[in-house]
């Protein structure tokens, strides 16, 4: 596999007395589909703001395909992997959406057309060209999010994180925002995406990393990680529901053990 | 608080399942949610009839470059009968080819009629203690004075500034502040206050909704149950805005550089042509104006 980001140990302290980040060490590969999972607190964010060349450390080194990223080539980092914030109010610089969206590519020192072009597709792709002209705050908080999506995609970095993508979106939209984010895995980039909700990490991720303490304190597939007691413990996570019903099934003799773990209640009933 | 949340949460929602309606159905339903939004204050209703001008569409120097020859004709030529032109016109562009409506027009053309009534009835009228004037009012001790051609000259005055002030408020009603700056911007105006501009736009309406849930969330806990508890309140919110703003632009300075920020905001700007049937209108307002200016 091709590896597109390289970390290596990576430390960060916004002040002297505690570390946001203690030593992190990772690969990232091409076209993964990779869930941050950790309590608040556990340097996340942090950790997506330094992959993104936003923040600066000291300490560690970060390749992106191979190259060193120094100071003076952090817009290199930025231009590669957008970060769709958690609140869309924060990422949300113009005043009308249109605007909004050519930031990035304009940023980019891209040709007019080549923008014009860009946010267009971006619009489309998110399903709010109609909105076009409207400022952000006449648009709902669904809304605003699909904008937030919309100004990285116009972007086309190859790596996109996602922080806390669900916050305080109702069902329409969650639904809505885990169809772009299976669309975007088919068309090959790399994603991050940091969330709580271990349902969807175990139905969509192909890898899972875990945060605790400002450490890396587990690294693998889903199903290894939610089958791994001590590392939920320490990072205080809960199960998918489906895993512990599947485990539940198994226990009481209603299947029988296979190698096959159902990731949808589709795959579930299939099994029965 | 929380009921607010679900409210909007509601809105939310119905909005979504909106998208696939009529346009028709649409354009009620955004509407209804404007009143929404502005019973909460997070929207301005001028700023709301700009983005829904009929006229949005035209190109926003040739309007501001309009509206400005038009003021400056109106306060220049100093003539009522230009005035009165003016006032008409204007009405005519925003009422008719704006699309406001005439009551929102007028609330909006009232808003100063305070000042202007203040600032000239002192024009219009004298005290005496002699009744020296064409007409005499007495009130004890002294008369208040006047004279036709004091009345006359109040009322020219008064035309004049609704005149002016009709000029501006047709821009304002049909343009959004973001396309002013953008105008602003092409007259070369300095970049330090273009994006002053755009960004003080952009984070009053942020502020404004930061502000409510505060105020709401302060009413909730009886915040403000009487006046001493009340200055109390708003003295804790307006401390809490300024750190909230403080920590904020940390993040939003974050967000800006996240996406190659290099300490200029560049954003892609539409162009809307002019067309040769608003332009003949522009000319033959400014024909008539100083063929009426030249008659009387």
């Amino acid at each position: 596999m091709e590896t597109i980001i390289k970390i290596k140990n990576l430390t960060y302290d916004y002040n002297q007395r505690k570390h946001a980040l203690r030593g992190i060490n990772l690969n990232i590969y091409k076209g993964q589909k990779l869930a941050v999972i950790g309590s608040n607190g556990a340097g996340k964010s942090t950790f997506f703001l330094n992959i993104n060349g936003v923040l600066k450390s000291d300490c560690g080194e970060i390749y992106y395909r191979d190259e060193l990223i120094t100071r003076r080539k952090l817009n290199q980092l930025r231009k590669n992997v957008g970060i769709v914030f958690q609140d869309a109010d924060q990422q949300i610089i113009a005043s009308t959406v249109m605007q909004e969206v050519s930031f990035g590519p304009m940023n980019l020192k891209l040709p007019r057309e080549e923008v014009i072009q860009r946010v267009e597709q971006a619009l489309a792709y998110m399903n709010i060209s109609e909105y076009k002209d409207r400022p952000p705050h006449y648009l709902s908080g669904g809304e605003k999010k699909r904008v937030s999506i919309a100004d990285i995609i116009a972007m086309k970095s190859e790596v996109i994180i996602f922080d806390e993508p669900t916050a305080g979106l109702d069902p329409y939209n969650t639904d809505m925002l885990e169809e772009v984010l299976v669309k975007l895995g088919h068309e090959g980039k790399t994603l991050l995406i940091s969330t709580h909700d271990m349902n969807f990490v175990y139905r969509w991720a192909d890898r899972a990393i875990v945060f605790c303490n400002g450490q890396i304190i587990a690294d693998g597939t889903p199903l290894e990680v939610f089958r791994n007691e001590e590392v939920l413990k320490r990072a205080s996570l809960k199960r998918p529901t489906l895993l512990d019903v599947y485990d539940m099934l198994i226990e009481k003799k209603k299947l029988c053990q296979s190698d096959v773990y159902p990731k949808t209640t589709e795959e579930l009933y299939a099994l029965l | 608080m929380k009921n607010n949340k679900i409210d909007r949460h509601k809105d939310d929602i119905n909005k979504e399942a909106c998208v696939h309606e009529p346009a028709q159905h649409r354009a009620e339903h955004s509407h209804r949610l404007f009143t929404h939004h502005h019973s909460h204050g997070e929207g301005s209703s001028i700023d709301y009839q700009a983005y829904h001008s009929k006229i949005r569409g035209w190109n926003p120097t040739f309007k501001f470059l309009f509206t400005c020859i038009a003021l400056i004709l109106c306060i220049g030529l100093d003539n009522p009968y230009v005035s009165v032109t003016t006032i008409v016109a204007m009405g005519f562009v925003s009422i008719v080819l704006g699309g406001v409506s005439f009551h929102d027009y007028l609330s909006t053309m009232m808003l100063p009629i305070t000042f202007i009534l203040l600032g000239t009835l002192m024009i219009g009228i004298d005290f005496s203690l002699t009744p020296k004037g064409e007409y005499n009012f007495h009130f004890g001790f002294f008369y208040i004075i006047t004279s036709k051609s004091r009345l006359l000259h109040m009322g020219a005055i008064i035309l004049k500034v609704f005149g002016a002030i009709s000029t501006m408020i047709t821009l304002t009603l049909s343009t959004p502040a973001t396309e002013i700056v953008g105008v602003l911007r092409k007259l070369k105006v300095p970049k330090l206050i273009i994006e002053l501009m755009n960004m003080i736009y952009r984070y009053i309406f942020v502020m404004m909704d930061t502000y409510r849930q505060m105020k709401e969330s302060a009413e909730s806990r009886l915040g403000f149950v009487d006046y001493k508890t009340s200055l109390h309140t708003f003295a804790g919110i307006a401390s809490n805005i300024f750190v909230v703003t403080l920590k904020r632009s940390g993040d939003y300075y974050n967000a800006l550089e996240s996406r190659c920020y290099e300490g200029e905001l560049l954003f892609l700007e539409e162009e809307k042509p002019i067309k040769a049937v608003q332009a003949g209108f522009a000319v033959l307002y400014v024909v008539v104006v100083l063929a009426l200016w030249w008659a009387t």
